[in-house]
């Protein structure tokens, strides 16, 4: 885990992780030690942890899709300032295609799709950008605060 | 995650404990489904499950939807807050056996 930037008011903490399932535990891991350090609120920690795995998860299952023993590593970045949190994920797998990510309708139950649905329930905004080289993707979350 | 099976009459309860994310749910499966298969109901008691991602959310819609297939049932008992949070964010309080 690197500290980026520490002073009072803006805190950056990153950490990279191998692109496979079985990382989600340790991009859990690191992310309540972040919350922790930060002092989030308590109440909002573990949702912010959910949000942020099931990204993780998504670059897993969607952008390395076809790659499931991929030597490659994504990296999570949380920041955050006294008003605002803002979470970034960066991979080098398939390009998002913008259009197709969406969650599944809510009342149509079935296995699967609610990923991005819970992210969209617990973040304010989400934005998808061209990451800047060697990275592909470069997905951002934010949570005022 | 671990677990443990209980068997009493035509009913087994499952005990699942850690956290059920993408990696863990192939093992939860492999534990659930066969009793569905043989006809029998299902409790599965997640007391000891602190954490749960939305592939975890999808094993019990799937597992709930082959009880109903089989003409069983598959009762979700003893959910720890954290988990009941992530249910009701997926607002399928009122659609699983929940108690």
């Amino acid at each position: 885990m690197s500290t980026e930037v520490s002073d009072s008011t803006n805190l950056s903490e990153k950490k990279d992780f191998l692109v496979r399932s079985s990382s989600l535990k340790d991009v859990r891991s690191f992310s309540r030690e972040v919350f922790e350090k930060f002092k989030i609120n308590e109440d909002l920690r573990e949702e912010l942890v959910l949000a942020i795995a099931e990204a993780a998860q998504n670059i897993v299952k969607h952008a390395y899709k076809d790659y499931p023993d991929t030597q490659d590593r994504m990296a999570v970045r949380i920041s955050c300032t006294d008003k605002e949190l803002e979470i970034s994920f960066f991979d080098k797998g398939k390009p998002v295609e913008k259009s197709k990510v969406k969650h599944r309708a809510i009342d149509d139950v079935k296995p699967g799709g609610l990923g991005t649905f819970f992210i969209q329930e617990i973040m304010d905004s989400i934005k998808f950008k061209e990451g800047d080289k060697p990275w592909i993707n470069n997905l951002v979350l934010t949570k005022k605060l | 995650m671990t677990y443990k099976v209980t068997d009493e009459g035509d009913t087994s309860t499952v005990f699942l404990d850690g956290e059920i994310d993408m990696d863990k749910t192939e093992g939860a499966k492999e534990v659930i489904f066969p009793l569905i298969d043989a006809g029998k109901n299902v409790n599965l008691n997640l007391s000891s499950v602190q954490y749960m991602d939305s592939s975890g959310i999808s094993v019990l819609i799937e597992s709930h939807q082959k009880a109903l297939e089989k003409g069983t049932k598959l009762v979700i008992k003893d959910v720890s807050k954290s988990v009941l949070k992530v249910i009701m964010m997926a607002k399928l309080e009122q659609i699983l056996n929940l108690e």
